[in-house]
């Protein structure tokens, strides 16, 4: 996988090369602000793109504005936000192809970070569980009829794990995990019941529309 | 310039001269007794022509009434030598017919039309020196020819003269028609008189202001021409009226002329005026009222006790006495009154509004439109001075560092030795309003007092708001701390320990100390995290919106949004934001509902923020708790916060924010 690390910590940058590379993974390109990520994607167009929401100078909302400029110009191109709080504006983006957003904490549970980051830059979806929380806790009455389980199943379909993540993050069997994804799809009177993109976009925009 | 100089100085010294010599041939001549008192008397006379009339020449100002006056003078002088030379020459120790005596007894009795014509000719001139119009040349021609006249018919006409000249033969020189023709003067003198009078009010009708003012002078001092008159008729009891009576008025009446001419037409202390008028009418008024009681108790006690009776007089006196006070206010109001009705209805105006004020009917800033319409001033505005800031200001506190140019004229307002204001006036309207102003003082002085408490809270309200921008603005200063700072350093380590482990074997213990170790890093960033939102959640940068969302969505209850996408400024967003995350918290804490509605939208120019839940209610927005504290800085912010919290009816906080 070829990357490119937007992130005007210095050290954070460091350590998110190294930790991309300790897993084998091929770094492109290290960008300290909007303008150089932007550079850096036109100049080597990585499977991914792992960015800081803000960034210099105005460190508001740089990051989504790349992801944005990403989107257009190499929709190939998977990109990875990251920021140091639950961030309600990515879910309009996270709902396109090959999107994430994830909390930098995140990146400390390696095993995690990088199976988000290989089903981003392969054109699937990451979502943050605290983000995901926030939107299953909802109060809504279709919710409440699912079970604890067919709940926790939801929100891993929302944050993008496809069944076999789902079934290895549960420890569960694939088959039980179809089923309550299933259920879920039934009692949501949802539509698409597949693995894929298509999957996690019918569910976040359920959940977005309450 | 300098002739007449030279002119004055010798004119000066030559009657200084011909005095003393008068003085001593009279003194000589031993028959003329009285002299000094005659002089003495007569010299102030003469003097006030002299002085004013070489006052106005020198000054230029006025025309030909200086010349006029100093006419007057020489008139006055001749009569005086006249007298004194005759009468040494006819007196009983007889010097002996001396040349030109006769012409000077005969001038002594028949040259008194000129005494009277340079006056006449000055009131057709008042005050500025020109005739009324063209047309009036013919009444100076008219007044010339018939003052001359009867002057000429007096001289040459063979009447006996006045004592004491009795047996002095005079000139008997024109044949019977001049003399009849010469007659005609003295209906001539008659009539100039009346067209002298009718120019001087025809005058005061076209004028304005300043000129009445002027010929007001004038017609203060001929006030003392009836009383002259009168005195003369009624009061003098000696068979040739020649006592006290009648010369001490016309005496008074010579000298109040050419000063009231000359204050008139050198405008000196004009507008003084309408003061010194109300005051002699009104004094005398007030005498002539008192002595009528005085008279009146001494006849009435008369004929009840018998004339000379000390108890009558003594009632009379305490009569007097008593009545003074309450009289003099009356007469002066009523004077006052009729004639300076604009500053009498002024006074009227003030006071009318002091006890307004007084009763609370009307505000103290009021002052400034009560003063502008008692003196009848569109343009008059009070400026109030603010001794903190150096500076005036206006009635809402404004500072004015420069009082505006127009009008031009500024009255200072003041209130013993403090400085209270400044008024900006027309100038014609001074006199009337320093009057006032005594009055109105203390009205000045509440106004400015206000004024200045007014500004002083302004200030306190901006300060406040300004502190609580700052607290707003340093709590985003803190919340981007830790987040790009303490909480990136602490991922940063995390990843260190991470690359660390990554080069360590499968089986190593350190391994599992490092995944011990970066588990409780990662305790300590969410943590952090939760501190940041704690002091001011990042997603306000997104707005209103996504950050009510995020904090509904963290809500353990249904909470249902309805919020405006607008953006509003910094300050008013994040105070939104924390009384709806104060009034969550509260209502999760106290409540218990079940449902939690938030709403949030612009209602004429403010954002009006409204958390209702459907608990019990019965919330108090206790000193000290979360809701008081959240209402002190929305009121900081010129906003407002009610809490509505009806037993058994839930609660519902609203705040108002202006957010322009």
């Amino acid at each position: 996988m070829r990357v490119v690390v937007a992130e005007d910590q210095v050290l954070l940058r460091d350590g998110l090369a190294r930790l991309f590379r300790d897993a084998g993974h091929e770094v492109v390109g290290l960008a300290g602000d909007a303008d150089e990520a932007r550079s850096a994607v036109a100049e080597s167009v990585p499977d991914l793109l792992v960015a800081d929401i803000r960034m210099p100078p105005t460190h508001t909302e740089e990051g989504l504005e790349v992801a944005r400029w990403v989107r257009e110009q190499h929709p190939g191109v998977g990109v990875l936000m990251l920021s140091q709080h639950v961030y309600g504006g990515v879910v309009d983006l996270v709902s396109g192809r090959g999107f994430g957003y994830l909390l930098k904490d995140r990146v400390l549970d390696v095993a995690d970070f990088l199976d988000a980051a290989q089903r981003v830059a392969a054109g699937g979806s990451a979502l943050d569980p605290d983000l995901v929380a926030t939107l299953v806790r909802r109060d809504d009455d279709a919710l409440d009829r699912l079970s604890a389980r067919e709940r926790e199943v939801l929100g891993l379909m929302a944050e993008g794990l496809t069944n076999a993540g789902i079934a290895a993050r549960l420890v569960l069997t694939e088959r039980t995990v179809e089923s309550h994804t299933r259920a879920v799809f039934m009692k949501l009177d949802l539509h698409g019941d597949g693995d894929g993109h298509r999957r996690v976009q019918a569910v976040l925009s359920y959940l977005r529309a309450q | 310039m300098r002739t007449r100089w030279v002119l004055a100085g010798t004119t000066a010294l030559l009657y200084v001269v011909g005095s003393v010599v008068d003085l001593l041939v009279e003194r000589a001549s031993g028959w003329y007794a009285g002299g000094l008192r005659e002089l003495l008397t007569f010299a102030p006379v003469v003097l006030a022509s002299f002085a004013v009339g070489w006052l106005l020449v020198l000054r230029r100002a006025g025309g030909a009434i200086g010349w006029l006056l100093l006419a007057n003078w020489l008139v006055l002088v001749s009569f005086g030598f006249a007298s004194t030379y005759a009468g040494y020459s006819y007196s009983p120790t007889s010097h002996g017919d001396l040349p030109g005596a006769r012409l000077a007894a005969i001038w002594d009795t028949h040259g008194w039309p000129l005494l009277f014509a340079p006056f006449l000719l000055v009131l057709l001139l008042l005050p500025n020196g020109t005739l009324l119009s063209r047309r009036w040349r013919w009444v100076v021609v008219l007044g010339v020819l018939s003052f001359s006249a009867t002057t000429l018919s007096g001289v040459l006409g063979g009447e006996r003269l006045d004592r004491p000249f009795e047996d002095v033969p005079s000139f008997d020189v024109l044949p019977a028609p001049v003399h009849a023709v010469l007659g005609l003067g003295l209906p001539g003198m008659t009539i100039t008189v009346v067209l002298a009078a009718t120019s001087l009010v025809l005058r005061y009708r076209r004028s304005d202001a300043v000129v009445r003012r002027q010929l007001k002078w004038i017609a203060l001092a001929g006030c003392l021409l009836p009383v002259a008159i009168l005195s003369s008729t009624f009061l003098d009891k000696t068979p040739d009226s020649s006592g006290l009576a009648t010369w001490l008025p016309f005496v008074l009446l010579f000298m109040a002329l050419p000063a009231s001419i000359g204050v008139a037409v050198l405008r000196y202390r004009l507008w003084d005026v309408d003061r010194v008028v109300a005051a002699t009418v009104a004094y005398a008024a007030v005498t002539a009222l008192l002595a009528a009681a005085f008279v009146a108790v001494i006849l009435v006690g008369g004929v009840l006790l018998g004339g000379g009776s000390p108890i009558t007089t003594a009632a009379a006196t305490l009569a007097v006495a008593l009545a003074f006070r309450p009289v003099r206010a009356t007469v002066q109001g009523r004077v006052e009154r009729s004639l300076n009705p604009r500053r009498w209805s002024g006074e009227q105006l003030v006071d009318a509004f002091l006890a307004d004020l007084r009763a609370g009917r009307r505000e103290p800033e009021e002052v400034a439109d009560t003063l502008a319409r008692a003196v009848g001033d569109d343009d008059l505005r009070v400026y109030y001075w603010l001794p903190a800031q150096d500076s005036h200001a206006d009635a809402d506190g404004h500072l004015v560092a420069d009082l505006p140019a127009s009008p031009t004229a500024r009255t200072p307002v003041r209130r013993g030795e403090l400085h209270l204001g400044t008024v900006v006036h027309r100038p014609s309207v001074r006199r009337d309003l320093e009057h006032l102003l005594m009055r109105a003082g203390l009205a000045v002085e509440i106004a400015r007092l206000r004024v200045e408490v007014r500004r002083q809270l302004a200030e306190v309200e901006r300060s406040r708001a300004r502190i609580v921008t700052a607290a707003l603005d340093e709590r985003r200063r803190l919340e981007r701390d830790l987040h790009d700072g303490a909480q990136q350093q602490l991922v940063a380590i995390g990843l260190d320990l991470r690359h660390l482990q990554a080069g360590l074997e499968d089986d190593s213990p350190v391994r599992h100390q490092l995944d011990d170790s970066v588990q409780r890093l990662g305790s300590a960033i969410r943590e952090l995290r939760e501190l940041a939102r704690g002091v001011r959640p990042a997603t306000l940068d997104a707005g209103l919106g996504p950050a009510l969302s995020e904090l509904a969505g963290r809500a353990p209850v249904r909470t249902v949004l309805d919020v405006t996408d607008e953006r509003f400024a910094r300050d008013v967003e994040t105070a939104a934001y924390f009384v709806v995350s104060e009034a969550l918290a509260n209502a999760l804490k106290h409540a218990r509902p079940a449902l939690i509605e938030v709403l949030a939208d612009r209602v004429e120019g403010r954002l009006v923020v409204v958390v209702t839940d459907d608990g019990p209610g019965g919330a108090l927005a206790a000193p000290g708790s979360g809701l008081a504290g959240m209402g002190d800085r929305v009121a900081a912010l010129g906003g407002t916060l009610t809490v509505d919290s009806p037993p058994a009816g839930g609660t519902r906080v609203r705040a108002e924010l202006p957010c322009a």
